[in-house]
């Protein structure tokens, strides 16, 4: 069994990976952003970004959180409600400065950490860049 | 007692506008803090009122030095949404331009940090041989700065002469190999400002995710064009040079021999060119709806485009970038703490930062 092969067990879910688009994608769900994070220290994975979408009219936003092992390239998506996740920077430092820039750009909330200002100037709001609302 | 020194976002020492404030006691550095976005322009969401040929020349002004690299990634991620694969001889070209860029960037970047050592007849002799890889630049694509190199589905010029760009790479090879790479590994003024200053040990460039030169000096022996091999790469034959030390020192070592390396992909690149069409020659470009990612191994590390596409729509209706040096950056802290006041300039340079590229 390979290594990619054990992951959906260790996330507790039975959905298999997906790969379209250059990605092996994999829906964690139930098991929150913060719990993956954990596995995939364990697995000394790479993190590599997130990207965030928003959806259309009232249905939120999605966040692709993404992970390097050993040359492949890992898609895990959430769903997000509302404006609101957990941070996942006091478990993987090199998500500090992507989670800031989304709060920015869509002024999404990671929970359980500050921001500093990243790319807004004095005078910007969160949102004023990439945010439906803002751009009409 | 300690005192703040803020270094930016415009100053001397500095390639490009961004702000350090350093926190010092006496000469020696014991904190900092970086602020980007002096750059800022909005890219990600002027790349979303941009139709399919417009987001490519878009794209390829993120960054002024690996602007081929930013159209290459862009084209790979819409070729996943349109099923077009490049016929091999653009798979080549594209290995072709992706390591001359590689070699503009090194030598500009080597320019830059002899400069910063005070070795400024090094800064010369590397400024003179980025001239040269300029001109093959030029030579192939007509353009010294943004190439226009790449489309969906291929590329847009041929190398109707692969001896002469061959020549002219041996040449530079041969200069490379009788200044740039013995001064930079052997000199006792490159070793005097370089060894030991600005370390980045390998647990904490794991921990900070960094990428390219900076991780491959840390002793992490990583390299996309090795671990997941894109256009023609797969097909060859070259090292991913790796230094333990995690200094600045280190940092320049690992370039160096990239140098070398590069010159290496170069010549297979150009001996083994196959024949052939340079695109897919599709009139109309269709896309499927949905997300497509592709990654790159750049000059300066991993960059990753996001591209979300609705069917029969005219424009992405997202485009995400992930540069390398947004992922490098922030390890700067790392590297200047504890380091003496003066050397801040030569270990920030020694990322080979791109602000463009991370301000977007």
């Amino acid at each position: 069994m390979t290594v990619l092969e054990t992951i959906p067990e260790k996330l507790g879910t039975t959905e298999p990976w997906v790969e379209t688009g250059g990605v092996q994608w994999l829906t964690p769900a139930p098991m929150s952003v913060r719990a993956l994070t954990e596995t995939m220290n364990d697995l000394k994975a790479r993190f590599i970004t997130v990207t965030a979408y928003q959806l259309p009219g009232e249905q939120g936003f999605r966040l692709e959180y993404h992970w390097d092992l050993d040359g492949q390239l890992l898609g895990f998506p959430f769903a997000l409600a509302g404006n609101s996740i957990d941070s996942i920077y006091d478990l993987c430092e090199a998500a500090d400065w992507i989670e800031r820039e989304i709060h920015e750009e869509f002024a999404i909330d990671f929970q359980g950490r500050e921001y500093e200002p990243l790319l807004l100037r004095a005078g910007d709001a969160p949102g004023v860049n990439l945010r439906e609302e803002a751009k009409k | 007692m300690s005192y703040k020194i803020p270094m930016g976002p415009y100053h001397p020492a500095l390639e490009e506008p961004y702000k350090l404030d350093l926190i010092c006691e006496g000469e020696t550095v014991r904190d900092a803090k970086l602020h980007i976005g002096f750059n800022f322009r909005g890219i990600e969401k002027l790349a979303e009122t941009r139709n399919y040929i417009q987001v490519i020349a878009l794209m390829e002004r993120v960054c002024g030095i690996c602007s081929n690299i930013h159209t290459l990634t862009l084209c790979m991620a819409m070729e996943k949404l349109t099923g077009l694969e490049p016929p091999p001889r653009a798979q080549y070209i594209r290995v072709i331009m992706a390591e001359l860029e590689r070699l503009h960037s090194h030598v500009l970047w080597a320019g830059i940090a002899a400069k910063l050592m005070g070795f400024k007849t090094m800064f010369m002799t590397c400024f003179e041989l980025r001239e040269k890889v300029m001109d093959v630049l030029q030579a192939i694509s007509g353009n010294r700065v943004n190439y226009s190199m790449n489309r969906i589905g291929g590329v847009n010029r041929d190398i109707d002469d692969p001896q002469a760009v061959l020549k002219m790479v041996e040449a530079l090879e041969k200069e490379m190999a009788r200044t740039v790479i013995p001064i930079f590994t052997t000199s006792s003024t490159a070793r005097s400002r370089c060894a030991g200053v600005g370390i980045l040990s390998r647990e904490k460039a794991i921990s900070c995710g960094v990428v390219g030169p900076v991780a491959r000096a840390s002793g992490v022996p990583q390299d996309l064009r090795r671990a997941a091999p894109y256009a023609a790469y797969a097909e060859m034959d070259f090292d991913v040079p790796v230094q333990p030390d995690g200094d600045v020192r280190a940092r320049l070592l690992v370039r160096a021999l990239e140098i070398m390396e590069s010159c290496k992909i170069l010549r297979q690149a150009l001996a083994k060119l196959p024949p052939g069409e340079l695109n897919t020659g599709d009139e109309k470009i269709v896309f499927t709806t949905g997300t497509a990612t592709s990654r790159v191994e750049a000059p300066r590390g991993e960059v990753m485009y996001s591209v979300s596409w609705k069917e029969s729509a005219r424009n992405p209706s997202r485009v995400h970038v992930r540069t390398p040096t947004f992922a490098v950056m922030p390890a700067i802290r790392w590297m200047v703490m504890g380091a003496r006041l003066a050397d801040t300039p030569l270990i920030q340079a020694s990322i080979d930062p791109c602000y463009s590229c991370t301000d977007r």
